[in-house]
């Protein structure tokens, strides 16, 4: 570890980590729930365990990017992160902040949660994932204000290379999007046009410059390849990204009430946005192969290289498939959607995230360079048991969906929903096994942190 | 390098051309000739401006690689589907 | 470095970016011919309505910044920086004279009530030329950085890759309009 300062990054990628089990737990019960339908009923309804379950996700991974950005900055910066106290301040009131929400939900009617709060004052909640008390979000508002001022005032102090740089726009970006959570029309398909301008924005804009800049960071460590090539490489991605997601953002105003043009810019803008995860993969793989050195961190190798391939196919090609407007008017909605969401957000973020903390936690931790050969095996164990698993998660839910897309919208004799549901119920229980092993994937991986280290560092 | 790409007679010379097949075009649009023999006729000008442009301006001539070929892909593939669509409206 | 039998003049990051701009504008080509397909009736009708006066000086004046910018790497292979500037002025001049041109035809069909939502000619019309119209700014922009970082004299014969860069996205903005002037304009 070069700079003392980049140790507060270490209880960031504890807490994402300790965020990301609670998640899994939820996602399990969830799964239970779309099969024995008062499963925990009525202590922790679905709706209630729905919310958990998605800003759980939406917080670790933030938690993630604040650990990965303290880590990579300073560094590439070449000096000390401005302010480790602000870091440390900011950790814990994030923490509280995310775990009262949190309890909020599971312990108080949502109605009451409003009232305490004081929703009425000033009005955001009870939108899909920005379910947040208004109070939730400024304090989420004010940790990013927090954070960005920490990291901006360290790449300007320092040096400026193209990998900080794009990661702070598009943490700014972030920042700037999430204010639209505030803006809470009563026209319903104004609230719902600029909802997307919080969602799509972030996860098909944005967070893909985030995504973009740690892949080439730990891609200049672990190969050693030439910066300015693989910046160059960064370059283009971010490129593709912006100009195919942000009129892309046009595939969510097709059936909202908004003008039909949008069918036509949303799909020919939405069709290309697999494009620069394809050069992402392209990008990973051609600077693997090119690399000049053998670095001991293998784990961290197989990470990134699992990220471009996940995110490529989750993001890109599930969301190909349901992207254009002629086939979404009858997909819109269905269990494709669910299959392509998880795939996306696990392909993109989640491995992001974990090909961070795997390339930086050894060294978080004392190590030189990577963790043993034990523990690294033990850690690939957890990579393949949860890819895989997510893979048949999608597979399995793609199944459903097709089936929920022709049985209730597309054959000549449509069936109500609920009749649906019963004949696709096969598919949930396997999508139930699979989200079981993916939790014991997550189970190996923490253990992948206790195990072999007291071995020597792979050589 | 590769001088002969773009010193000044053949770009002079491509330019003229360009413009004669652009008032053409144009020409054709002002009168009242219709019909899918016009309509790809003017399409393979636009298709030739299109070549002329990018082997002479963009200075892809000569060049062996595939950067050629995607210019001219990009020429072939959608003018071949255009073609296709004004032919089956017909 | 490049191997020029290989290699496009210019940035290869730009042609990558080039490439991928032509493939979002063949899509809406293709989109556009085969919607028309349904609607051939009214594509020809309201096709008649434009102003193919309007396109075709637009068309020109393309073609000549496109020739203009010619000139410019010409002069810069021959390390005149003064004539590289000044046609690198004049292709842009060139732009300018094309966005006001379109901007007189948008005025002319907004006066009308003509906007996005009036049919599905008028939508793809609008949009696919209010597309190429945001790449001709930028295209400006980029030729303006050029002419900016030659007049401080940043390029030479020897290294003048930015010019080429610029040069190779000016022509592709160029090269869109070719096909989209005939394909919306005039083909029926």
């Amino acid at each position: 570890m070069k700079y003392q300062s980049q140790a507060v990054a270490k209880p960031y990628f504890v807490a994402a980590i300790g965020l990301f089990v609670g998640q899994i737990l939820f996602g399990v019960i969830l799964g239970l729930q779309y099969v024995i339908g008062d499963f925990l009923f009525p202590e922790i309804p679905f709706n209630v365990a729905r919310m958990v379950h998605t800003n759980l996700l939406i917080v670790w991974l933030l938690f993630g990017f604040m650990g990965a950005s303290y880590y990579l900055v300073p560094e590439e910066s070449e000096t000390e992160l401005f302010s480790p106290k602000l870091a440390l301040i900011t950790f814990w009131v994030f923490l509280v902040a995310g775990a009262l929400t949190v309890l909020g939900y599971l312990l108080v009617p949502y109605a009451t949660l409003a009232e305490m709060t004081g929703n009425s004052l000033l009005p955001t909640m009870g939108r899909e994932f920005l379910e947040q008390p208004t109070i939730t979000k400024i304090g989420i508002v004010i940790v990013a204000l927090a954070f960005i001022f920490n990291i901006g005032m360290t790449v300007l102090k320092g040096r400026k290379t193209v990998v900080s740089l794009v990661l702070l726009i598009g943490l700014v970006g972030l920042a700037v999007f999430f204010l639209f959570s505030f803006y809470n029309p009563d026209n319903l398909v104004l609230d719902k046009y600029y909802w997307w301008w919080v969602v799509h924005l972030w996860v098909e804009g944005v967070w893909e410059l985030i995504l973009g800049s740690i892949l080439a960071f730990v891609l200049i460590k672990t190969t050693g390849v030439d910066r300015e090539v693989i910046e160059k490489w960064l370059y283009v991605i971010i490129a593709l990204a912006l100009i195919t997601g942000i009129i892309g953002t046009g595939h969510h105003y097709y059936w909202i009430g908004a003008p039909e043009y949008w069918q036509w810019w949303g799909s020919i803008f939405s069709a290309l946005e697999p494009l620069p995860f394809f050069m992402m993969t392209v990008f990973a793989f051609n600077m693997v192969n090119r690399r000049r050195r053998n670095h001991p961190n293998q784990a961290a190798v197989l990470w990134a290289l699992g990220t471009a391939v996940m995110a490529f196919l989750g993001a890109g090609v599930w969301g190909f498939m349901h992207t254009l407007a002629p086939i979404n008017y009858y997909t819109h909605g269905t269990q494709i959607t669910a299959a392509h969401g998880h795939m996306a957000f696990y392909g993109a973020y989640v491995m992001i995230v974990l090909t961070m903390i795997s390339y930086a936690m050894p060294m978080l931790r004392g190590r030189d360079a990577a963790n043993s050969g034990m523990s690294q095996v033990v850690e690939m164990w957890s990579f393949w048991l949860m890819t895989v698993s997510m893979v048949f998660i999608t597979l399995f839910l793609t199944g459903a969906g097709v089936l929920q897309t022709y049985l209730q919208r597309y054959t000549d004799d449509p069936m109500p929903f609920m009749v649906v549901q019963e004949k696709i119920e096969i598919f949930y229980w396997m999508r139930e096994v699979a989200g079981v092993v993916f939790l014991l994937g997550l189970f190996v991986y923490i253990a992948s942190f206790f195990i072999g280290g007291k071995e020597p560092e792979e050589a | 390098m590769n001088f002969a790409l773009t010193s000044l007679r053949p770009c002079t010379r491509v330019y003229v051309i360009l413009m004669a097949l652009t008032l053409a075009t144009w020409l054709i649009g002002q009168s009242d000739l219709t019909g899918i023999a016009i309509a790809l006729l003017v399409l393979m000008f636009a298709m030739l401006k299109g070549l002329l442009i990018g082997d002479y301006f963009m200075g892809l001539k000569g060049l062996r690689s595939l950067w050629r070929w995607a210019v001219i892909v990009w020429l072939v593939i959608p003018g071949g589907l255009i073609s296709w669509a004004f032919v089956i409206s017909v | 470095m490049h191997d020029h039998r290989t290699y496009p003049p210019g940035d290869l990051a730009i042609w990558i970016f080039i490439l991928a701009e032509l493939l979002v504008f063949a899509i809406f080509f293709a989109a556009y011919a085969f919607t028309r397909v349904g609607h051939v009736e009214l594509f020809n009708t309201y096709q008649q309505t434009l102003d193919t006066n309007a396109a075709l000086a637009n068309t020109l004046a393309l073609i000549t910044s496109s020739y203009f910018v010619m000139r410019a790497v010409a002069a810069i292979r021959e390390d005149n920086i003064k004539h590289c500037v000044r046609w690198l002025i004049a292709a842009i001049v060139m732009g300018l004279l094309f966005l006001l041109i379109k901007s007189a035809e948008y005025a002319q069909h907004y006066s009308h009530g003509i906007n996005l939502r009036t049919n599905i000619f008028y939508m793809f019309y609008l949009s696919l030329t209010f597309f190429h119209f945001m790449h001709v700014i930028m295209g400006m922009v980029i030729l303006a950085s050029v002419a900016f970082m030659a007049r401080r004299g940043k390029y030479s014969a020897a290294d003048h890759t930015g010019v080429h860069t610029g040069a190779s996205y000016w022509h592709m903005v160029d090269m869109v309009w070719l096909i989209l002037f005939p394909l919306v304009y005039v083909m029926r």
